[in-house]
């Protein structure tokens, strides 16, 4: 088995994983590694790079990680959706209730 | 040079100004067509969006007019530590993959649909009425700072009077919102986000230019200014850990939750609007991502301001109490003739993003929760696009009103606004997602008791002696506690929601978090292996389809 699962039934998808962790986990990284490095970066300092250089790496492996598992939620939930339309549209309106 | 005296009008940057109105608002007013066909397509884009559309509304929407001038003031005063407090909208690292995730497969068109579909009975009503008016006045409200803000950079370009900046512009913006909706909101968006964006890099480029290049700001400048990770110890100071993990803590936690910021509501219409999860999950992370690259491109060009008029010219900004104009003054004082024109273009498309993007929300908060759920719930389509072009103006009036009454004090009005008015809220907020138990009377509970002490702990006991003026993030965490010893008490007091309507909402959006209970109810009625099978047969048939 690898480490990170790359093909997802829409059923399996919809459980909260380790691939869904290492994304809540690498993503706030990934934002102040690029804020920060950037702004650093134009000033040519070269923490400024290092830092820049890393949070691109990790916003790869991050999207690497997740995107499978999303477009499985996506497939699987579209079809779906039609459906839970409807039941919405019955909760929507008070006098139903 | 005089950096703070007023701006010189050529014809060409005349030309810029009036073309570029034209466009913005020709460029939202062509979708009227689409934007009248449903109340889904005046508030939501008909919910079939990619995922960088939203994304880019979003970047192009929290641009706002107030922002660069709270940015320069931070940046000038803090330096490169400044750009930790723009943090705030680093909920979205966490929410993308979460809150997002579980939001748009809830499939509520708001915040205030949202309390009906997670909790029950008459305690769900109260919240989504209660949300839903609380931001009909947040929108004008926020109108209102935006407003004042453009209103405060013409008075300072052209000595225009406060109120014409806060009525010409957003009166302009008005007209192609009534028009077509959230279609125009999101079109008009992409066209004012590249170009803002575009007008952002030229002028930081311009300004490392005209200073002497990076290297140049870097050897005149203290080199604590150029240090993000500076401190001052760890609890007191400008500069105290504590401070630096309330700043970054708080944000990114928040993105567990829902409505833990303001600017989740604006989000949660454009994670709607995006065709799926995974263009929803895109459109919050990317657009996001655009917002904090920008802030590192403006910090280079509040530097190079502050090089020059601290250190070149006769000029200082801080003598003049002018440093929140820092990145204004750039692009007014050293763009050559013509392009000055182009900038404030710039400027008016930072300022209309975000006013159509709020007058569009605050009109459908009044429309689809307060018209359509409580009022006429049998409105046809058309009367729901006319109630909402009715709402959009009354928020735009309200915006009017709200605008004058904070004058200039933006920045003390909007710290009080997003930071505190919500405090207490910031965990139940959270709660509402990761918690089966919390219910809508403790939710209810947390955010009228934070109201009533939010204004005792921030303005009224200091005001009179009764207790110290204390650190804005103190305040911060002694809300948050206050409010706890309120809402747990009623929460536990109080029955659960409906197990029917729980187990509805696991199955349909899967929340993260302890949900235990439910899912094991939904599991002994069938419910999860049923999906499981809806899931098997659509596939079959897709597959049969392909052959």
């Amino acid at each position: 088995m690898s480490l990170i699962k790359r093909t997802w039934t829409p059923h399996e998808a919809d459980e909260w994983t380790k691939e869904d962790w290492i994304a809540i986990i690498i993503s706030p990284f990934s934002y102040v590694l690029i804020g920060i490095g950037l702004a650093m970066s134009l000033f040519l300092l070269p923490l400024g790079f290092l830092l820049l250089g890393i949070g691109i790496v990790i916003t790869v492996i991050m999207f690497y990680v997740i995107d499978p598992k999303l477009k499985a939620i996506s497939e699987g939930y579209e079809k779906k959706q039609r459906e839970y339309l409807k039941e919405l549209d019955k909760i929507q309106r008070w006098e139903e209730k | 040079m005089d950096l703070t005296s007023h701006v010189q009008f050529t014809p060409l940057d005349y030309f810029w100004t009036f073309a570029y109105l034209v466009l913005m608002i020709g460029c939202g007013a062509i979708f009227y067509r689409m934007g009248k066909r449903s109340g889904s397509d005046f508030f939501l884009a008909g919910r079939g969006l990619p995922w960088w559309l939203p994304a880019t509304s979003n970047f192009a929407t929290h641009t706002a007019t107030d922002t660069p001038i709270w940015f320069s003031g931070l940046v000038y005063k803090h330096g490169l530590f400044g750009i930790w407090y723009s943090f705030f909208a680093g909920w979205c690292a966490i929410s993308a993959w979460v809150s997002t995730r579980i939001f748009r497969r809830s499939l509520a068109g708001t915040q205030a649909e949202w309390q009906t579909l997670r909790f029950s009975g008459l305690g769900a009503e109260l919240m989504r009425g209660w949300l839903a008016g609380w931001q009909v006045a947040m929108c004008m409200f926020i109108a209102g700072w935006v407003g004042i803000a453009m209103g405060k950079v013409c008075g300072f370009a052209f000595g225009w009077p406060l109120w014409v900046g806060l009525v010409l512009f957003s009166t302009l913006c008005c007209l192609y919102v009534i028009a077509a909706g959230y279609w125009g909101v999101i079109i008009a968006d992409v066209q004012q986000g590249i170009t803002m964006l575009i007008v952002i890099i030229l002028v930081s480029v311009w300004v490392g230019i005209k200073v002497g290049g990076p290297a140049k700001i870097v050897q005149v400048l203290d080199p604590q200014m150029l240090n993000p990770f500076r401190t001052s110890g760890l609890f007191s100071g400008e500069y105290s850990v504590l401070w630096l993990i309330t700043m970054i803590a708080v944000p990114f936690l928040g993105g567990f939750g829902m409505a833990t910021h303001f600017d989740w509501f604006v989000e949660a219409q454009r994670i709607q609007s995006a065709k799926n999860v995974r263009d929803a999950s895109y459109s919050i992370w990317g657009g996001t991502l655009a917002v904090i690259v920008r802030n590192s491109i403006w910090a280079l060009a509040v530097l190079g301001v502050y090089v020059i008029a601290e250190h070149s010219t006769s000029t200082s900004l801080i003598a003049a109490k002018r440093e929140d104009m820092a990145w204004f003054i750039a692009g007014f004082k050293f763009f050559p003739v013509g392009m000055v024109g182009f900038f404030f273009a710039a400027i008016l498309a930072i300022h209309i993003s975000t006013i159509a993007g709020i007058l569009n929300l605050g009109s459908m908060y009044a429309t689809r929760d307060l018209y359509h759920h409580y009022i006429n719930p049998g409105a046809s389509e058309k009367q729901v696009v006319w109630i909402g072009r009715m709402t959009t103006v009354v928020v735009l009036l309200g915006s009017f009103f709200f605008g004058m009454m904070i004058g200039e004090d933006i920045v003390e009005w909007l710290l009080f606004a997003l930071w505190f008015m919500t405090a207490g809220t910031w965990v139940p907020n959270i709660l509402q997602v990761i918690w089966w138990r919390f219910n809508a009377w403790g939710y209810l509970a947390s955010w009228i008791a934070n109201l009533g002490i939010c204004w005792l702990v921030v303005w009224i006991l200091p005001a009179y002696g009764m207790m110290e003026n204390w650190e804005k993030h103190q305040q911060f965490w002694l809300l948050i506690f206050l409010i706890a010893l309120i809402y747990i008490p009623v929460t536990l007091l109080t029955k659960p929601d409906d197990m029917d309507r729980l187990v509805k909402l696991y199955v349909q959006t899967r929340p993260i978090g302890f949900w235990g209970p439910v899912k094991r109810e939904a599991e002994r009625r069938g419910l999860l292996k049923a999906l499981d099978e809806i899931d098997k047969k659509a596939e079959r048939a897709a597959e049969k389809e392909e052959i």
